[in-house]
């Protein structure tokens, strides 16, 4: 009786570790960044916009949108396959209006092995454009930008198989700001 | 026996109960962000008088969106409409917007929200299903006037509206506000 007591009590120590370990596997690899933080500098910004296509509402689009429709069917092929699409976007009418603070708790949440920035990615914006992937081997898991201008501050955040080609066609779609990335050959760090 | 009758009477009744506090959640939620804003603010909404609820027009109003050409972008008659006039706005927004979508956001999605800190402007648009169509709420709050719209579209309406979310809720809005002075 007593074996088989500690049998049961190891069987379910084992199964509590492996839903331990699959949980924390899970979280490292979860394409969504934290945003919420950031929301003390909307009473600061002459503009706050936040954008929340979530899983759901791509589900929804994907089932009803018509194919045969122009409109529907462009939507439908640009979010097809993605889990979520996240904006942030502050413009302020001072500089200086966010600290290096705020942009670091975007970048800490960016980092390798899970992330990885790409090089020599291009914009027609001023200021600090960086654009981050999320893989696991060679799936993309998500993707994400950062766009630091002296009154602007945009996080962009993709969830689900995207590469730079389709955010430039996702640009000024779907709430997702005019980033003016400019798609071309580019590499992660890993591979320079 | 007794026992098992009363447990099936409990079980049912929560069941019942359960059910239509559901329903009236997804039914109401209209009234509740009007009723919201109202005590929020400390304001009253108008209701439209019925003579121009009944000339109320609205044409071409969804064309205005990049690439779209809907005359309505709202289905007939799916329009419900709260306004409020000449009122001061004046609170906490980011708490608003807080108390907004902790209540929302179980039976909508949060499509887009904007702010403008100096003005106190929002603009608030959740999407749900509604059978092989979608309802939008629309929420606009400016320092003295205010409007939520809760409209029926259809999926080509909803895609123009993904495709430009701030456009397209100052479409629906504007459809919903328009009265023919005519």
């Amino acid at each position: 009786m007593k074996l088989l007591f500690h049998r049961i009590t190891r069987a379910l120590l084992i199964s509590a570790l492996f839903v331990i370990a699959a949980t924390i596997t899970t979280h490292a690899q979860d394409p969504r960044i934290r945003l919420a933080h950031l929301d003390h500098l909307a009473t600061k910004a002459s503009e706050t916009v936040d954008v929340n296509i979530d899983e759901r509402l791509i589900q929804l689009a994907a089932k009803l949108f018509n194919d045969k429709d122009e409109d529907e069917a462009k939507i439908k092929k640009l979010v097809n396959g993605l889990k979520g699409i996240y904006v942030k976007s502050f413009e302020f009418d001072d500089e200086n209006a966010y600290s290096p603070a705020d942009v670091d708790s975007i970048r800490s949440q960016l980092k390798e092995p899970a992330w990885s920035r790409l090089v020599n990615v291009t914009s027609k914006r001023d200021g600090i454009v960086e654009v981050y992937l999320a893989l696991n081997g060679p799936d993309v898991l998500g993707l994400a930008v950062l766009s630091a201008e002296p009154k602007e501050l945009t996080i962009v955040n993709i969830v689900g198989p995207v590469d730079l080609e389709k955010l430039a066609k996702l640009e000024g779609n779907l709430g997702i700001p005019d980033l003016g990335i400019q798609p071309g050959k580019h590499k992660t760090k890993n591979e320079q | 026996m007794k026992r098992s009758a009363t447990r099936k009477l409990v079980i049912g009744l929560l069941a019942v109960t359960l059910w239509s506090t559901i329903s009236f959640a997804k039914g109401d939620d209209f009234n509740s962000v009007v009723k919201m804003i109202e005590e929020f603010y400390n304001v009253k909404h108008e209701g439209l008088p019925f003579l121009a609820k009944a000339a109320m027009k609205a044409v071409g109003v969804g064309a205005k969106i990049k690439g779209g050409d809907a005359k309505r972008f709202a289905e007939a008659g799916s329009i419900k409409l709260a306004t409020f006039e000449n009122q001061e706005f004046k609170g906490d927004f980011i708490k608003f917007r807080q108390v907004l979508n902790d209540s929302l956001t179980q039976t909508w999605m949060p499509l887009i929200q904007t702010l403008a800190a100096p003005d106190h402007e929002q603009c608030y648009i959740f999407v749900r299903e509604n059978g092989d169509k979608f309802r939008v709420l629309v929420v606009t709050i400016e320092p003295h006037d205010a409007t939520v719209v809760q409209a029926t579209v259809s999926p080509k309406n909803l895609a123009l509206l993904m495709k430009d979310p701030e456009e397209g809720a100052k479409a629906i809005t504007q459809e919903a506000t328009i009265v023919d002075q005519e």
